[in-house]
Formats: structure tokens, sequence, C-alpha cells
């Protein structure tokens, strides 16, 4: 076990230390957080929990909604105001519902697309652009509220063409009435943490919700809608074209049963041991590097060397002093130059690169004997 | 049950009538009908057990020698039979060809034929028969693995037997008997004979010429009626491959070509094989047909991955007779098995016999130590000059004993030491 973690060492600390910082992480993040644009809970820059800390400070009670089936389970009086923010996730059918449940409260529809408009039942064209400076109330409607001297700002809004409103744009109302209690809020921008500060967007937002004790902040899901919201790219096929993609993939399985069933079972071999013969000397070899066993590999290598020169010779290779005396001779090269490579008292290499030298002159040194 | 390829082709011909009526239920019902069609088909498919199948006796081959396995397959049923029959082998038997289509009669008999082609030394073995039988209609078929066993038994390929004539003609030589100008170089007194031109004049016996009126010569002839004992070591040494051939397989064709031979020249061979214990042993065979036995003793050892027990191994060749013979121990010469195992019971071996250690040596130890480019290289080369070292340490003490060493490459080992015998035998040394 000791020698497992000691092998393992580093790869158990890695370990260790994620799973930490992972904890660490976990425990840092809080609760539960989202990161949808506009949400009552997200306190991020384009969240909306200050506005709705605020509201609740201002004595109005605000619930959070999720789905369709809680908003239905709310009991909605005319003293509520509904806010849907998120409204892109609404469909036909969510949609029916969300108008049906909030028939006798305000409903307030914060950025609400042509398709959403449409499927709340308005009929007013949607104009999306950009929104320079401050604009003024200008009210023509007001049902919406007080909005005496302010301007709101923001970069990006959509104004809904109705009949009655406020804050105009070139093409309609950024806050419009369109319906008996359903206003289009055009700029969901005032209600974020990062821009409500602007202007007097903070001031809007909260005359705009705070006009009922109680505020319903719904964000809809799109786990509540029903199949047939919106087109289908099924309606488009051929009709066969469903079953007969079942019937190629009940081929496919019966094809890979008919290829994949072997005609018997695998004819298996016993294997006999295979041992390479110069295996265990590669080892050695190995073993001599890892030791840097210079000393000793030099050693083997002079006696090898003279071994091979002695019987060339046919001489004792035993007696070292004649054997160098001779080879000089028979060489014409110097005695404490023979000495030096193959002598018993020759030293041993410093490095690896004398061994290398060292080595290859040995081998010189065997084919100059043998040659001559 | 099997399935065929009809059976997602009949799947995909089912598009016809998605296309005209286009409903799940189509394709489910059109599902089931492909699988009742299939059901049935197989029901009404022969069951192959109603074949009886029976292999003829293969006998043995020599390695990489072809052989042929013949199945007889007799249809037991009252029906036709239609099927394809597979014959498997372990791969190394080199079973060819090994799928047959059969069409039986009632009570039709057929002969279907694999030839096999082993790449392996031993026995090898079949794996089993499966037969295959379709239904009527080809959908579906039955499928059944019989258990018909069968064996090849793959020999030692002898490769050293292109040794062999070259060797008798020495032998003859020794004789005296293929040239009358040379006299025997044998040691044992023939008969006398006239001299002829040509013949050495130092093998005049001068005491018969006097008794004489020619001039008479002594011939001689090789002993004959010694014993040879081989001895092969099947131990975990003899388990390393030179190139891809085991040092067993070297070893056993030496030992071929040194019984042959010495058959021939009228010795009588014994043969040991053993490691922990004694895995083959053949008696006594003077026969000319000393080389087949061999092979058949040697078929089947495989090298054992245990240490070589010498002291029982030595037993056994004293056992096998009390004569005075030639022990031949064929043995790689790893310093450490030969030094701690071999050389403590050869003292007392060596005191009724003669002994030869024949050894398989490895030609990339040389050239390993020839190589010296890299620090690998060289560190590479002392190991490989440091065991060829201990090898000759290993020998040297080995011939201090008495023991004659025969150490060559894996080819050159069978002629080795059969002109090592050849040589003892000019020399009386038996």
């Amino acid at each position: 076990m000791s020698g497992w973690f000691e092998r393992n060492r580093s790869m158990v600390l890695i370990g260790l230390g994620t799973l930490t910082a992972l904890i660490v992480a976990a425990l840092l993040s809080g609760g539960p957080r989202t990161g949808a644009d506009h949400d009552p809970e997200n306190p991020g820059s384009r969240g909306s929990q200050a506005l709705a800390r605020v509201l609740e400070q201002e004595g109005v009670r605000v619930d959070i909604v999720r789905s369709a089936a809680a908003l239905e389970e709310q009991t909605l009086d005319p003293a509520t105001t509904v806010l849907v923010t998120s409204p892109s996730n609404l469909g036909t059918s969510t949609a029916d519902r969300l108008v049906e449940a909030a028939r006798d409260s305000t409903l307030v529809v914060a950025g609400a697309a042509p398709g959403t408009v449409e499927a709340l039942g308005v009929d007013a064209p949607v104009a999306l652009r950009s929104v320079e400076g401050a604009r003024p109330a200008d009210c023509t409607d007001t049902g919406l509220g007080n909005f005496e001297g302010i301007d709101i700002e923001v970069d990006q809004a959509a104004s809904y063409a109705t009949s009655a409103g406020c804050f105009a744009s070139e093409s309609g109302w950024i806050v419009a009435s369109a319906d008996e209690g359903l206003i289009l809020l055009g700029a969901p921008g005032i209600l974020e943490n990062d821009q409500v500060l602007r202007a007097d967007n903070a001031a809007a937002a909260l005359r705009l919700l705070g006009q009922q004790p109680r505020v319903v902040w719904y964000v809809p899901s799109l786990g509540d809608l029903v199949g047939d919201d919106g087109v289908s790219l099924r309606s488009l096929l051929p009709p066969w074209l469903t079953p007969a993609t079942w019937l190629v993939g009940l081929a496919v399985l019966a094809l890979i049963w008919w290829r994949a069933r072997r005609l018997g079972a695998l004819a298996v071999e016993p294997l006999p041991v295979s041992v390479r013969s110069l295996e265990t000397t590669e080892a050695r070899g190995r073993l001599y590097r890892s030791a840097s066993a210079r000393e000793h590999a030099a050693d083997v290598l002079r006696r090898s060397t003279r071994d091979s020169v002695a019987s060339h010779l046919r001489l004792p290779p035993s007696d070292v002093d004649v054997l160098v005396r001779d080879v000089s001779a028979r060489l014409d090269r110097a005695t404490t130059d023979i000495d030096a490579l193959i002598g018993d008292r020759a030293p041993s290499p410093g490095s690896d690169d004398e061994l290398i030298r060292l080595a290859a002159a040995l081998a010189e040194l065997d084919t100059e004997v043998g040659r001559t | 049950m099997v399935i065929t390829g009809r059976v997602p082709l009949l799947l995909l011909l089912g598009l016809v009538p998605v296309v005209l009526r286009p409903a799940m239920s189509t394709v489910w019902l059109w599902l089931l009908l492909v699988a009742m069609t299939t059901a049935v088909d197989w029901f009404l498919a022969v069951k192959p057990q109603s074949l009886r199948i029976e292999r003829g006796d293969i006998g043995s081959t020599r390695l990489g020698h072809e052989a042929e396995s013949r199945l007889t397959v007799g249809n037991l049923g009252t029906r036709p039979v239609r099927a394809v029959l597979r014959d498997a082998w372990q791969p190394s038997a080199g079973a060819e060809n090994n799928r047959h289509h059969i069409r039986l009669a009632a009570g039709g008999r057929a002969v279907v034929t694999t030839s096999l082609c082993p790449r392996r030394r031993g026995d090898l073995r079949s794996v089993g028969v499966t037969v295959r039988a379709p239904g009527p209609l080809g959908l579906a078929a039955r499928q059944r693995t019989l258990d018909v066993p069968g064996m090849v038994r793959s020999l030692p390929p002898f490769e050293s037997r292109k040794h062999l004539p070259s060797r008798l003609a020495r032998l003859r030589e020794l004789d005296g008997r293929s040239a009358v100008r040379i006299r025997g170089a044998g040691t044992e007194f023939d008969s006398l004979r006239e001299y002829v031109r040509g013949d050495d004049v130092r093998s005049i016996d001068w005491r018969a010429s006097a008794r004489n009126r020619n001039v008479v010569v002594r011939t001689w002839q090789p002993e004959r009626d010694r014993r040879v004992v081989l001895v092969l070591d099947t131990s975990r040494v003899s388990a390393a491959r030179i190139g891809d051939v085991p040092r067993l397989d070297a070893a056993m064709d030496a030992a071929l070509l040194l019984a042959a031979l010495a058959a021939r020249a009228g010795d009588r061979v014994d043969f040991l094989a053993g490691d922990r214990r004694v895995r083959a042993r053949v008696r006594a065979a003077g026969a000319r047909d000393i080389a087949a036995r061999l092979q058949e003793a040697m078929a089947d050892l495989d090298p054992v991955i245990a240490e070589a027990d010498w002291s029982a191994l030595a037993g056994e060749v004293n056992r096998l007779g009390r004569q005075r013979a030639l022990v031949v121990l064929l043995t790689p010469l790893e310093p450490a098995s030969v030094i701690e195992s071999l050389l403590p019971v050869l003292p007392a071996l060596l005191k009724h016999h003669r002994v030869v250690v024949a050894s398989v040596q490895d030609p990339a130890l040389g050239e390993m130590t020839r190589q010296r480019e890299s620090l690998t290289d060289v560190y590479g080369a002392a190991a490989a000059a440091r065991v060829v070292q201990q090898r000759r340490r290993a020998s040297d003490i080995l011939a201090a004993l008495g023991v004659h060493v025969v150490d060559a490459d894996a080819d050159q080992l069978p002629p080795a030491l059969a002109d090592h015998y050849l040589a003892l035998k000019a020399r009386g040394l038996l």
C-alpha cells in the first residue's frame, strides 16, 4: 500500500487538490442562481434582483413563479400585477393560459417579440430599434400610471403601434397599453440591475409595477410547452419517411445479425513461451546504463579486446604486459598508447563521451591486429 | 439460429407497402411477416445432428510439409441435405480451404478434404466441425458445432539431413572401405589382406608377411557397438529463441543428425529428454529407423519454464546401462545453470562415460559486441562481452573437467557435433 502511494504520489496529490477546489467552489457559489435576463433572482448585470428587492422594501409583495401550473395556483385578483419576463419562452398554449389566469389582474409583458405579441392576441406591429438619449413620458393613457416628468434611457427598445401608451417612439409606444389590463413594456432594460440607475429608469419601473400591493413575477419555462406549439419539421416531410426509416433500421439490425454470426467458434492457438535469447543481455546493458557503470563497462570491453587480440597473437591473455609490448611492436605504436587502451592500470573513462571513444578505439585496435 | 443475407433484403422490400400505406403499423406487420417466414424456414431446416461425420487418421507429417484431413460425411436422415461445413483447426495447423459445400441425398455419403500445412512442431488438434444447414427458402439456417476429434503430429523437420551423406562418406573412409588407397583409420583390428600399391607402408604387418609369399597389410575398422546417449535439455534455457527458432529445435536437429550417423556407424543410440523430470525416452535403437523414432518422440516436446534437474537426468543416464557410453548433453552454455546445476553431477558421470556438451550459440551476441555507435550500444556491447566471457569461463571449467564442448551457431551445430563424433570415433575414444 505504501509502495503504491509512493509510486502514484503526484497523481494522488493532483486528484486531492482538484477535489478540494471543486468542493470550495461549490460551497462559495451559494444557493440557486439563474443566469436568465431580467430574472428576479439573477444578481448579474442583466438580472433584475435589485428591482425585486426594492419593490419588497417598498411594501410590495413579490411572488416569483416559474411555471404555468404554479401561476394558475396563485390567486390573481385586481390587486395584483403580473409581470412576465423572458416572454420568448411563451408558446401559444402558455400564452393562452397566462391571459386566462391573469384576466382580472394587470398584465405587464417585458420585451415581447412579434411572435409573443401575436400569441397574446394583440394585433400591433412591433419595431425594434436603438434609442438615442432619454425619452420623456408624454403619456396618452393615464391608466398606465403616473409617469409625469420621468425620462427613461435605454440602448434599445421595442415599440408597439397601439392606440395608447407612454414614451413615444417613431413608430409607436415603448410602454404600450395593448388591451384591457395588458401592458407591453418595450424597454425591459429599465428592469436590469445595471441600467436601473440610468436617467429615471428606476422610478419608471417602480411606478409601473408598484401600483398594486402585490406583484406576481412570472418567468415562463420552456418545459410547459405542449407538442403543437409552432410548426414542426415533420409536417413538411412525406408521411412514409418515418416508417421507412424504421424499416431500414430494422434491416440494418438484421444485416448486423447476419454478418456477426460466425461459422463456428474462433480457433484458438495454445501459444508457446516465447523468450528471446538476447533479452537478458539487453536488460543487463540497460542496467549498466541506468547505473552509469562506466568503469565496469570499460573494464569488460578492455578484457574482451585483450582476449581476442591475445587469441589472434597466440599469447596467454593473463600476461597483460607482454601483450601490450607485443601489440605495440606489431602495430608500430607507442607502448604507452596501447597501455592506455588495454592495460591493466589504464584510467577509467570520466564521462559518457570518453566511454564511447574508448569503445570505438578498442574496436579499431581489434580490427587492426586482426589485419596484421 | 442463423439468418442469411436474404432477411435484410426481404425487410427492405417492405418499403413498397410502406410507401403505399404510410403508417407504423405497416412496418410492424411486415416485420411480423418476415419473422414468421424466417422462423418457419428455420424450423424446416435439416438438423445438423442428422449428419454423421467421421475423420480418418491423419498420422504425422514433417513440419512445413502438407497433410490432409479427410472427413466422411454421411446423411442419416430421410431428407436431402444441403449444408456448409467448416473443418476448424488451430491456426498453426495451417488449414487451407476448410469450408466445404456439400449436397447429400437421403442416406448419401461424401468425402471432403482439408489440406493442412503445419507451421509448428508438436501435436496440432482440430477444434470442431461446424455444420450450417439452411432451410428450404434460404432465409434461416440451423448451425451446430460437432466434436470430431482429430490430430496431426508435426515432426521436427530434420533440416540437417542434408549433412548426412557427406558425414557417411567420412565414416566409410574411416572404415577403410570406400577408398582402398587409404588404410582404415579406425582403431579396431579388422583383418589381413594383400598389399596393393598405394597402401600405407606403415600398415604392413611384417610378421604375417614373413609367413606369407606376399606382403600383407593389416586393415582396421572403426570401433563398433558403442553406446551413444543423447540427453536433450527441455528446461527454461532451451526456450530462448534465436531468430524465430527456439534453441530446443536447433538442439533437436543436432540430435537427429548425430543419431542417424551413429546408427549407421553401428552404434546403439539412447535418447533422453527432460527438465525437472524425464519427458521422453527412446531405448537402444540401433535400427535404420532411428531418426523416425526420435522424431516421433521429439514431436511433442516443448520447453518448460523450470530449471533442469541434472542429478535426476544423470541418474537416468546411468540407469540406461552400465556400459561406457558417449553422453551428449544438448544444453545451452548458460553460465548460471551450468555452474549451479550441471557441474556437481559431472564428476560422477565422467567416471563412467565420455561427456560432450553441445550448445547453441547466438550469432546476435557477437553482433551486439561489435555495435559501438551510441552510449546504449556501448553499454549493450559491454553486457554482451560480459556474457561471452562468462560463457567462455563456463566452457573452460567444463574443459578442465574433461568434458568436450561443442559451441556453434544454430545451423552449424548439427554438422559440428557430427564432426566431433567422427573425430572421437577415428581416435577410438568412444
